[in-house]
């Protein structure tokens, strides 16, 4: 295959998967407001600092507010990391490799492409973002269908899911990180009654329900931070993810489970093996904030190695 | 031809229908269809507009969400643009279609056996058949590729060869040919995809005779190029990128052919072997199709700016150790002063008579010519010999007193870069106005693709039928506001 093919398939899997993620976590941000209780303010700002666009938004606008945050995070042309923008980009990707993906999944992702152009910011924000990211949200989940109904699962693939596992396992721990600090700062008192917004962190990554069957117990925000981070078979666990992306690898450099053949390799099983036998307990005392930055550092790790081990090795020529 | 106003047709999509003083391939006159026509006219005549306005909405969406577009670059910035679907087919009767098929084929080895011999032997120089002055001077004459030995002795593996009917004689006639990378095949599968599914009841069972079997024999062709045999040959389809206009085209035919797609910055020449950068390391690559104009291909032979190509391509080619389909400094062959001489092509390589005419063309490069071209240029078409795509041309009856004048400047500069030719009028086929809703009388060409193997040559039935939709334009071309129709041939009466 192809570095370039490769390459593409590895953002346009990336792109998909944030504008998915936006979008679940505006959709659930903005629902809280409608059944928020009175003891403390919904914050917007969280929203931003995750994107890590808090330079770009306060030079666009006054203050972070749901209107702003919406119309910033879902329609700015400007912001690169905005839900239009990635399925822009996922669109370009998937333009340059059509004769490599099916053609359900090009006429797939271009469907989407011309769906999310038509919708009117103006209007959409004056609706409420559900309908939007309701949009986004079956666009990816038939991508992610239609991939794994047309597409052999072969080394392209493996590019895919390393690409979408790698952008999960990132925007769970930023919104892990971002939501717990701002959380405890907010929140009254720990384990009070007033937990909607762990509910909507949970609800963001579609897992409430399996929280309800693991825990059988109220809110709780340690529980709720191990289950996204450590769960093993929950998908949008930072550990589910990360070891869907050592086991892409593998399977593209044909590597036994005991030993690695590049960087990025190393980097990811070194991240499974952590959270498989971390506790909660032991993360809370290293610090929750320095724990996740560290897997962040990883994952970025692994990004460029895999970049410089497929995408961009040196040809002697 | 019909001078006296015409009766006009009172039958549904068809009312008020027009001839016209132009060879109309659908009517006779005026709701009297043509004998190949009279199915189709049964069954679209019944069809009332709304009901074939929806049909064609559903066209369009589908082209859209295929995603076949083109890109135009008049703003400054691409655009993407639906290359403008019509929904009345072009019908072309069996016993045309042969001679058709005859002519080109006859026309494909002549041209073939022209390069071979200008790059190689350059016999046609001493029996003074043509000047050398005249082929060298050609604007895609290429030096660098004389004396080199193509594999199989193909350098027109694949040509678009663009027929007219001529109104006044009602026969086919060649307008030009493209024997360099001509695109537009892509079209001729898509449409035929999009109209089995818009109007599945306007084909009459087996009738029509099918044309999917392109890429299967265009991939035979290439892999029988590869200077490692057949078995092992790597091929590959040479694109300049996702902003060329025929994008779609590249990965459509690539997928087609499961072939891989290539730009020039995943190829690299090694040791005189072309390579592509895959994931685990370097490949061989052996046959290139190539979508990337001469110029363009090999920074190291032609332009020293271009980022399209490969750097070192031309000395792999030489050294045999990869084929290029089609061959380098084909252009030659396709130039429109040279295109007079291809019936003496004919003569000379073949021992033949020409099947299909050619247009009457005066070449300003020849002082007599230029003369006459000088004195008549307001009823004269003028082409600059190395352009394409409708660019470069005056048409003499249309054109302001303004640019008849600019363009005489530019031939008294340059007579060697212009040709004319007199005024054909295109024949016609109805075409469906969107704005007004109504059928009216458009012109049209006829590009059929020819694949040689350097034995045979196959031609797909029809072949891609573009359509001037401005009402009187007679540009066909996609970059200026044309559109294009499934073309049918129908089987023959065994």
């Amino acid at each position: 295959m192809l570095s370039r093919i490769a390459e593409s398939l590895f953002w346009l899997a990336r792109y998909i998967e944030r504008a998915e993620d936006t979008a679940r976590i505006l959709d659930v941000n903005y629902h809280m407001l409608l059944e928020q209780s009175q003891s403390y303010r919904l914050r917007w700002e969280p929203l931003i600092v995750m994107a890590g666009e808090e330079n770009r938004f306060s030079q666009l606008y006054g203050e972070a507010n749901a209107e702003n945050v919406f119309d910033f995070l879902a329609f700015r042309q400007d912001n690169p990391s905005s839900i239009v923008q990635c399925i822009a980009k996922a669109r370009e990707n998937a333009r340059t490799i059509r004769d490599r993906i099916s053609r359900e999944m090009w006429e797939d992702i271009n469907g989407l492409y011309y769906n999310v152009a038509r919708f009117n910011p103006r209007d959409e924000i004056a609706a409420g973002p559900h309908r939007f990211c309701d949009e986004i949200k079956f666009g990816a989940h038939r991508f992610h269908g239609v991939t794994d109904a047309t597409m052999p699962h072969d080394e392209g693939w493996q590019f895919l899911r390393i690409g979408w596992s790698l952008e999960r396992a990132e925007m769970t721990a930023r919104l892990v990180d971002v939501q717990y600090q701002n959380l405890l700062e907010e929140l009254p008192a720990v384990g009070s009654a007033d937990n909607h917004q762990w509910m909507a962190v949970l609800r963001s990554v579609g897992a409430s329900e399996a929280y309800h069957r693991q825990y059988h117990s109220s809110i709780e925000p340690e529980k709720v931070a191990e289950m996204l981070i450590l769960h093993p078979l929950h998908p949008r666990s930072i550990r589910f993810s990360t070891s869907e992306v050592r086991s892409g690898l593998r399977a593209l450099s044909g590597t036994g489970a005991d030993s690695y053949a590049n960087e990025a390799e190393r980097f990811a099983g070194k991240i499974v093996q952590r959270l498989s036998y971390d506790k909660m307990s032991e993360i809370f005392k290293q610090g929750l904030h320095g724990y996740l930055e560290e897997l962040l550092g990883m994952c970025g790790a692994i990004g460029d190695d895999i970049a410089r081990t497929y995408f961009y090795y040196a040809v002697v020529a | 031809m019909a001078s006296i106003p015409s009766p006009t047709v009172r039958h549904g999509l068809f009312e008020g229908y027009e001839t016209g003083n132009f060879y109309d391939e659908m009517f006779v006159a005026p709701g009297e269809p043509r004998p190949h026509y009279a199915k189709l006219f049964q069954k679209l005549g019944a069809m009332a507009p709304a009901q074939f306005e929806e049909r064609r909405k559903l066209a369009d969406l589908s082209f859209l969400i295929q995603g076949i577009t083109f890109t135009v670059y008049s703003d400054g910035q691409g655009t993407e643009r639906l290359f403008p679907f019509d929904l009345i087919p072009r019908i072309i009767p069996h016993s045309e279609w042969e001679r058709i098929d005859r002519g080109l084929a006859q026309r494909v080895v002549a041209l073939n056996l022209f390069l071979q011999d200008v790059y190689g032997k350059q016999r046609i120089f001493k029996d003074r058949q043509i000047s050398r002055s005249l082929v060298y001077s050609c604007p895609h004459f290429r030096r660098e590729v004389i004396g080199i030995e193509v594999p199989r002795g193909i350098y027109t593996h694949i040509c678009g060869i663009d027929l007219i009917r001529d109104s006044k004689t009602g026969e086919f006639c060649v307008l030009e040919d493209n024997v360099r990378t001509p695109s537009g095949v892509s079209y001729v599968l898509e449409n035929r995809l999009v109209m089995t599914r818009t109007l599945p009841d306007a084909f009459q069972a087996g009738e029509v005779l099918p044309v999917h079997h392109y890429p299967n024999e265009l991939a035979r062709i290439l892999r029988s190029l590869s200077p490692r045999g057949e078995d092992d040959g790597e091929i590959v389809l040479l694109t300049p990128g996702i902003y060329n206009s025929a994008y779609f085209e590249h990965s459509f035919l690539a997928q087609q052919m499961g072939i891989e797609l290539v730009e020039g910055r995943d190829l690299i020449v090694d040791g005189g072997i072309v390579f592509m950068k895959t994931i685990h390391g370097l490949k061989r690559v052996d046959v290139i199709y190539r979508r990337v104009d001469d110029d363009f291909l090999d920074s190291l032979t032609f332009r020293s700016d271009s980022i399209l190509g490969v750097p070192g391509l031309m000395g792999a080619y030489r050294a045999g150790n990869v084929a290029l389909a089609n061959a380098v400094g084909n252009g030659v062959a396709d130039d429109k002063a040279i295109y007079a001489y291809v019936p003496d092509f004919i003569r000379y390589y073949l021992g033949e008579d020409p099947i299909l005419r050619s247009v009457e063309t005066y070449i300003c490069a020849r002082p007599k010519d230029l003369d006459y071209v000088l004195g008549h240029l307001p009823e004269l078409v003028v082409k600059a010999v190395g352009e394409s795509g409708g660019y470069g041309m005056l048409i003499g009856p249309k054109a302001e007193a303004k640019k008849i004048e600019e363009f005489r400047q530019r031939i008294l500069a340059n007579p060697r870069n212009y040709i004319a030719q007199p005024v054909i009028a295109l024949s016609r086929v109805p075409s469906y106005d969107p704005a007004t809703r109504t059928v009216g009388g458009r012109h049209v060409d006829l590009r059929p693709y020819c694949l040689y193997d350097g034995k045979h040559v196959t031609i797909v039935p029809g072949g891609l039928t573009r359509v001037a939709l401005q009402r009187g334009s007679l540009v066909v071309n996609s970059s200026q506001g044309g559109g294009s129709k499934d073309t049918w041939v129908l089987r023959g009466e065994e």
